[in-house]
């Protein structure tokens, strides 16, 4: 009974998400039916013995789940769907034909990762890519984030912001806006280190501002002192270097040393 | 003890009637090894004493090259009375002997000392087999069962007498299931084992279980449930230096993928000094080092030169040399090619990746050396220097950098130069740190030398008897001599001299 049912949602829910425009809210109502038809049909955390035809269905939903879940914005929904694919992509690999979504699907974890800053997640995900290291760069889904990766490593932030427009799918723009976020604020902390002030102008077009007062929304946030009057940001400097003699810290462990060697000698 | 003495003793005596037989060539056969080092096993489970059982396992990996067949089937037969059942089961891992040799063997086992050897033995003889048939490929399917069926057997036995040996046993079972290509297979088995021997407090199990899982889910590039493993449990302190050096190098390899250099520069370093020297065990040195050059370039330290010179190292390491040579010119377009040049070995040494990292250090170290070489320089020079795209990319460049800690500097933008800060003085509170840390080091290292000293049990008796000895002797030379001396004068005091 179940496997009818999920058959006739699954149909409703891939011809209302392939409908241009997509049936969003249709979708998710979808969606949530029939991760409860998953779970009593033993599929959603998928075991050896189910019917590979089966696996197959249960991978799609879940896929369309994931990207579902980034066109409505909502990024722990996306995290879900992704730890729930993993198991499908790492270890029925060898079972399961190939997803034409999966590649997409791993680049965009990819991008979701670089946004939040968790660049040894990063890494970390790359490394266990089931490709060869170097055609890695081949693929358009993961090179994107690769480059993206590489240019903010380097500091060449002016590169990314320029190749926000060539995402290779839909999906990758929505995720363009945090990705600027995450790097003003990378640029903001660096000047906050490498200059004493700037110029109101300057600072608005290296952070990539087009209005003045972003910027001093964004400066304000920050902490920095905007003057107006002379057109200047001041960066607030982080606490002057106290050299101070622990002598505390000192005391003790002379103290240690010459029980030390008393003990020695 | 005057029983294993006695044993030994047996033993040397069938050593002798075998060497008679054989012209002898090495100072000890195979066969004759395995027997003696039984022997000290005995010896080792009737006083307790896990050294003996640790001297039996150091000479495991040179025995392990000389073994064939015939001599395991020797050490067997001498060491198993005939009628044990045991004797049989392990023979049915051996192929089957030639016939005059088994008469020949059969006249030697009537010399055999009757009583069953501790289970420890057996234990040690099926380490002997698994890695004798691992010696060969068509025996693997062999060896995991062989191995699968041990580790049953040690559980089952539960003797704290067994740890040693059981740590070099799992060691052998992951080799068997690599080499059978079914390590993920293994997986399961060891993160049972490794609960058990926790809850055991079975130290040595636990250190070599941790290493197998590490090097399994590396094998399988799985660094998020490697880390997990580390996180979620604490490698034992007791654990000898070689599982040190291998628990450390993966650590390495993990906090490596996870741009956590300096930490992975640590374990590089702890892991070189573990381990045991280059000519002993070359394959771990070569990979450590392969690691460790990687991991300097990334911290923006360009290795010594005298590395690639190593005789051990030179040629593993003529792909890194280039690559080396290419971040400290800093030169883009040679890096690339050393990259595509040796992009195959990089891949087999799963070090693809972090080089492709270095990418961006070659501009860092680019900008360091700038910084050190110039006080001030223009955005545009440093562009034109580094051979990057656009000014506005050199200034973003160099704003990370000094974020970054790479340089000491300001930018001023308004004049579009770059003014690179001072050395800082080479005295503050970080230099008592790190006086403090090697100061404490050298200390903990003297203290646990202390500790490590051994002293045998009631060597200071005859010492102290000796002592004695000498001491009434004394008193007698005193005495004569006082007699003696009363001619002379009567000063009392003359024994004091002594």
């Amino acid at each position: 009974m179940a496997t009818t049912e999920l058959g006739v949602l699954y149909k409703d829910l891939v011809q209302s998400f392939s409908a241009r425009p997509a049936d969003l809210k249709k979708c998710g109502v979808l969606l949530s039916k029939l991760k409860i038809g998953l779970i009593s049909a033993g599929l959603l955390v998928p075991q050896p013995d189910a019917l590979l035809e089966d696996l197959v269905v249960a991978r799609e939903i879940l896929e369309i789940g994931a990207f579902w879940s980034i066109r409505t914005k909502d990024i722990p929904s996306f995290d879900r769907y992704f730890s729930q694919l993993q198991t499908f992509y790492n270890d029925f690999s060898s079972v399961l034909p190939p997803s034409p979504r999966e590649f997409p699907l791993r680049g965009l974890n990819l991008i979701r990762l670089l946004t939040q800053n968790r660049i040894a997640d990063f890494h970390t995900t790359l490394e266990s890519l089931p490709l060869p290291a170097d055609s890695l760069t081949s693929n358009p889904f993961i090179s994107h984030p690769i480059n993206l990766e590489r240019w903010l490593m380097e500091g060449s932030y002016s590169k990314v912001w320029n190749a926000r427009e060539e995402a290779p799918a839909e999906e990758y723009k929505f995720f363009v806006d945090s990705l600027m976020g995450t790097i003003r604020n990378e640029i903001a902390s660096c000047e906050e280190t490498a200059y004493d002030s700037l110029p109101i102008k300057d600072a608005g077009t290296l952070l990539f501002f087009n209005s003045q007062s972003e910027l001093v929304t964004f400066a304000q946030q920050r902490g920095w002192q905007v003057n107006l009057t002379e057109g200047t940001i001041t960066f607030a400097k982080k606490g002057e270097e106290k050299v101070e003699i622990p002598r505390e810290k000192l005391i003790q462990a002379n103290l240690q040393y010459a029980r030390e060697l008393e003990q020695i000698v | 003890m005057a029983d294993v003495e006695m044993k030994s003793a047996d033993e040397k005596k069938a050593e002798e009637a075998k060497e008679e037989e054989k012209p002898k060539k090495i100072p000890l056969t195979p066969a004759a090894e395995i027997k003696q080092n039984a022997a000290l096993i005995e010896r080792a489970v009737s006083t307790f004493e896990p050294r003996f059982t640790h001297r039996v396992l150091r000479t495991l990996t040179s025995l392990k090259k000389r073994l064939d067949a015939d001599a395991l089937r020797d050490a067997i037969e001498e060491i198993y009375p005939t009628e044990s059942s045991l004797r049989q089961q392990l023979l049915s891992w051996l192929p089957a002997a030639t016939s005059d040799h088994t008469m020949e063997v059969d006249s030697v086992t009537t010399k055999q000392p009757p009583t069953e050897p501790v289970p420890e033995t057996e234990i040690y003889l099926r380490l002997l087999l698994i890695h004798y048939l691992l010696s060969s490929s068509s025996n693997y399917g062999k060896a995991i069962e062989l191995s699968r069926q041990t580790v049953e057997k040690i559980q089952a036995l539960n003797r704290r007498t067994l740890d040693p040996i059981s740590a070099k046993v799992w060691y052998a079972l992951e080799r068997a299931y690599e080499l059978g290509g079914e390590l993920a297979d293994a997986r399961p088995l060891f993160l049972a084992a490794q609960r058990t021997a926790s809850l055991r407090h079975d130290e040595e199990t636990q250190a070599s279980l941790i290493n197998r899982l590490l090097r399994s889910y590396l094998q399988y590039n799985l660094y998020d449930q490697a880390d997990k493993l580390v996180s979620k449990t604490t490698f034992p302190t007791s654990a000898s230096n070689s599982q040190y050096a291998r628990y450390h190098y993966y650590l390495a390899r993990i906090k490596a993928v996870q741009l956590n250099y300096s930490a992975a520069h640590t374990n590089i370093q702890q892991a070189i000094r573990r381990a045991p020297p280059a000519t002993t065990a070359p394959g771990f040195y070569q990979a450590i080092h392969k690691l460790s050059v990687i991991v300097e370039l990334l911290m923006g330290d360009i290795p010594e030169r005298s590395l690639f010179r190593h005789p051990v190292l030179e040629k593993a390491l003529t792909g890194y040399f280039e690559i080396v040579k290419a971040v400290r010119s800093g030169s883009l377009s040679q890096f690339q090619n050393a990259l595509s040049k040796h992009a195959a070995q990089f891949e087999a040494d799963k070090t693809h990746t972090l080089i492709v990292r270095l990418r961006q250090n070659v501009i860092k170290t680019g900008i360091r050396r700038l910084s050190l070489s110039y006080s001030r320089i223009s955005l545009r020079d440093i562009c034109v220097k580094l051979h990057l795209d656009s000014e506005e990319d050199a200034e973003y460049i160099v704003g990370k950098a000094i974020r970054d800690g790479v340089i000491e500097g300001r930018i001023i933008h308004e004049k579009g130069w770059m003014e690179c800060g001072g050395q800082k003085g080479g005295y503050g509170p970080e230099v008592i740190d790190v006086f403090n840390r090697r100061i404490s080091y050298c200390l903990e290292l003297h203290n646990q030398s202390v500790k490590g000293m051994r002293y045998p049990l009631n060597a200071h008796r005859k010492e102290l008897a000796a002592a004695e000895g000498a001491r009434s002797r004394e008193k007698e030379l005193a005495k004569e001599l006082a007699e003696g001396g009363g001619d002379f004068d009567d000063e009392p005091g003359l024994g004091e001299g002594f």
